[in-house]
């Protein structure tokens, strides 16, 4: 392994490398918020475990790799590649990026309404910079970490899509990210989604390897909801064993906006979500469902910072997580309600099922409130299999081995049930049961 | 069909069967009756397989085999079945499923093949009008906010489609209005037959009046006491529990 001794520098250095040849790299703005970026890259540089948001989360494995953009991949997908991996066959667009990098032969734009514009933010950068002036940047908060603002400087492709005012999409609209090696390649993706007062949309993320190569994904979305528009944005990282993936994703809501986020989590060394939520105008409504599965050797992180700035407005949280083998999780569930923030409904809720005697989780559910007319509610929950609920279902036949997948599944039901596709819910029903069926699932009490 | 003999059984090192002896034969139904805390619950579950009891003494053969050596899924396999006083809640378990896995499993060891979905969802459609259960419940996680009686019927149901050899009957009336006692009585009857036998555990004799057993037992002090025919649950429902137990103290 090439453990890199300083990171910031290394990165520092291929920012400088890279940057004359971003996309808009001569249009001012754009300029001005890359260099910026840099700058607060190289001032805090990564995050330290002495920050609360990252207590329980290390970077060393994360960190410890001269990661570049590579322009030319080991593999170049096929057709059947991209086939296998889609969660919406009905998609109304599809746009496949390999390596942070939009692949114009797999992605289809076309049927799309008036008004709506899926594309290539690196295309979108380089011919109509002025299109993506109003929002890029504007809703994420680059400086929160190394991670975001590493991004930030290194903007160069990743999806645009913009949903005009009062339209509704007929179907979904795909983003497939794959990643293959060779080692060490990164991905800085960067996406953008605007929806446009009182349209509805609903967006799938699928991110993907195509080989077992060692891959990192910084990838930050914005998103931005008008009054009354409504998104249905769903996520699938189901990388390889050894990627290295973090996600942060910010949205912005307006009066009477809807989000749904569904975030399923299942690939990776090493893993983090984010979600940075701002309720920014009454009666807006954010609902999150999420499923993180950690098995051996693997370290699934998802960060929650939902804020209620204005009164009346509701938030919703769902996560479950299951962990097996030495698997380790880390929920961090943060909803802040602003004194301002009268008549708000938050509710937010972790589950967490542990496989094994060594499965690890830290969950820490925070409900900040400063106002005094709320509705608010949090709960956590660590657990194992019930032994009554397993003595059931093997009292009527089912092997110990089923009846444990069957709880399982059981478990993560919830989050299922709220996928917005069914591509994606039979996908990751698939894959829970593989995962399951692969790490041994040890009964409580009983030594490994 | 099941002889138990001689056995002896402690949870936490507390005698809970002391020396039970009972022999069913095909097509029987047997009655076990008995006070609260007499042990008739922990025999059924001994039965099943559930874990939390040591068996100290005795054996029990079933068709044969050596029972207690058993899994709890292999009891089942070999057509044992223990209704349960409290059916466990699985939520996120479709019922449907459920109930798909536990027959295929179960046909898996007759040497029977596997059922595709349309012929199980016949055959579950079938059995559930015998146990008057809406078809929406089979939708539903498993006894997910079932009511009691539905909960009752949903056994009923796994028992007619798994048309087990032995069938337990733990409580099974606890808790039912007289209407939904009457749908799962009917349904038990129906599933009479000579090859297969039946073990009420109750309380009380309002059960006996639907389901008719050949013999009743009274448990008392985990073992028992006082054998008969269908007379001697009358004969308890009018003069209670204490005569038999107190002569079999002295």
């Amino acid at each position: 392994m090439n453990a890199i001794a300083e990171p910031v520098e290394h990165f520092r250095t291929l920012i400088d490398t890279l940057a004359p040849s971003l996309p808009g790299a001569d249009v001012e703005w754009l300029a001005l918020q890359r260099a910026r970026a840099t700058e607060h890259f190289v001032d805090q540089g990564f995050p330290s475990r002495r920050q609360e948001a990252w207590r329980y989360t290390s970077l060393e494995r994360v960190l410890d790799q001269p990661w570049a953009p590579h322009a030319r991949p080991a593999l170049e997908p096929d057709a059947s590649d991209v086939s296998e991996r889609q969660l919406a066959p009905d998609a109304v667009a599809r746009l496949v990026f390999l390596n942070g990098r939009w692949l114009p032969g797999f992605s289809h734009i076309d049927a799309l309404a008036a008004g709506v514009q899926v594309g290539s933010l690196h295309e979108t950068l380089q011919q109509h910079p002025e299109r993506l002036e109003t929002w890029l940047g504007q809703v994420a908060r680059t400086e929160i970490s190394g991670f975001t603002a590493l991004n930030t400087a290194l903007i160069d492709d990743g999806a645009w899509v913009q949903v005009a005012a009062g339209v509704r999409l007929s179907g979904p609209i795909e983003l497939l990210y794959l990643s293959g090696g060779p080692d060490t390649t990164a991905a800085h993706t960067r996406n953008l989604v605007v929806i446009g007062q009182d349209a509805k949309a609903t967006l799938v993320e699928h991110y993907a390897s195509l080989d077992d190569a060692a891959l990192f994904t910084n990838s930050l979305s914005e998103v931005v909801l008008g009054e009354g528009a409504s998104l249905e944005h769903a996520r699938l990282q189901d990388e390889n064993a050894q990627a290295r993936h973090i996600s942060n994703i910010f949205v912005r809501q307006g009066e009477s906006s809807h989000y749904h986020g569904v975030c399923v989590s299942l690939g990776g060394v090493w893993s983090r979500t984010e979600y940075h939520n701002r309720m920014q105008e009454t009666g807006a409504g954010c609902e999150l469902d999420g499923l993180y599965v950690a098995g051996d050797g693997q370290l699934n992180d998802v960060h929650l910072d939902i804020a209620h700035g204005v009164p009346a407005c509701s938030s919703r949280e769902r996560f479950k997580g299951i962990v097996l083998g030495r698997g380790r999780a880390v929920f961090d569930g943060r909803v802040r309600v602003d004194a301002d923030a009268q008549k708000t409904d938050a509710h937010l809720a972790n589950d967490n099922l542990l496989l094994s005697r060594n499965a690890e989780v830290d969950t820490k559910p925070q409900l900040e409130i400063f106002a005094d007319d709320v509705k608010c509610s949090h709960g956590t929950t660590v657990g194992q299999l019930e032994p009554a609920q397993l003595f059931y279902l093997r009292s009527r036949g089912i092997s110990d081995e089923v009846a444990r997948r069957l709880l399982c599944l059981g478990f993560a039901t919830e989050v299922l049930d709220s996928c917005p596709v069914d591509g994606l819910r039979s996908r990751v029903e698939q894959r829970l049961q593989k995962l399951l069926a692969k790490s041994p699932v040890i009964a409580p009490g009983i030594e490994e | 069909m099941l002889t138990v003999k001689d056995l002896n059984v402690s949870v936490e090192q507390q005698p809970i069967l002391e020396g039970l002896n009972l022999t069913v034969a095909p097509g029987e139904v047997h009655a076990i009756m008995g006070p609260n805390g007499s042990g008739k619950s922990s025999f059924a579950h001994v039965l099943a397989g559930r874990e939390g009891y040591s068996v100290t003494g005795g054996e029990v053969r079933f068709d044969g085999a050596d029972l207690l050596e058993l899994p709890v899924e292999e009891r089942a396999r070999k057509g044992l079945f223990l209704a349960l006083q409290y059916p466990v809640e699985l939520p996120g378990v479709s019922n449907m499923v459920f109930l798909r896995e536990a027959l295929n499993a179960v046909r898996a060891a007759r040497g029977d093949s596997v059922l595709d979905v349309p012929a199980f969802m016949k055959l579950v459609r079938e059995k559930a009008a015998l146990v008057n259960m809406a078809p929406e419940l089979l939708k539903r996680s498993v006894n997910a906010g079932f009511s009691g009686g539905e909960k009752k019927r949903n056994e009923i149901l796994q028992l007619a489609l798994l048309e087990p050899r032995l069938a337990i009957l733990d409580e099974t009336d606890s808790g039912l209005d007289i209407d939904a006692l009457r749908v799962v009585a009917d349904g038990v009857n129906a599933l009479r037959s000579p090859q297969r036998s039946f073990i009420l555990v109750t309380h009380y004799q309002r059960l006996l009046e639907y389901i008719e057993p050949d013999y009743v037992h009274v448990l008392s002090g985990g073992r028992i006491v006082r054998s008969g025919d269908k007379s001697l649950a009358l004969e308890l429902e009018r003069r209670g529990y204490g005569w038999v137990t107190e002569g079999a103290a002295a």
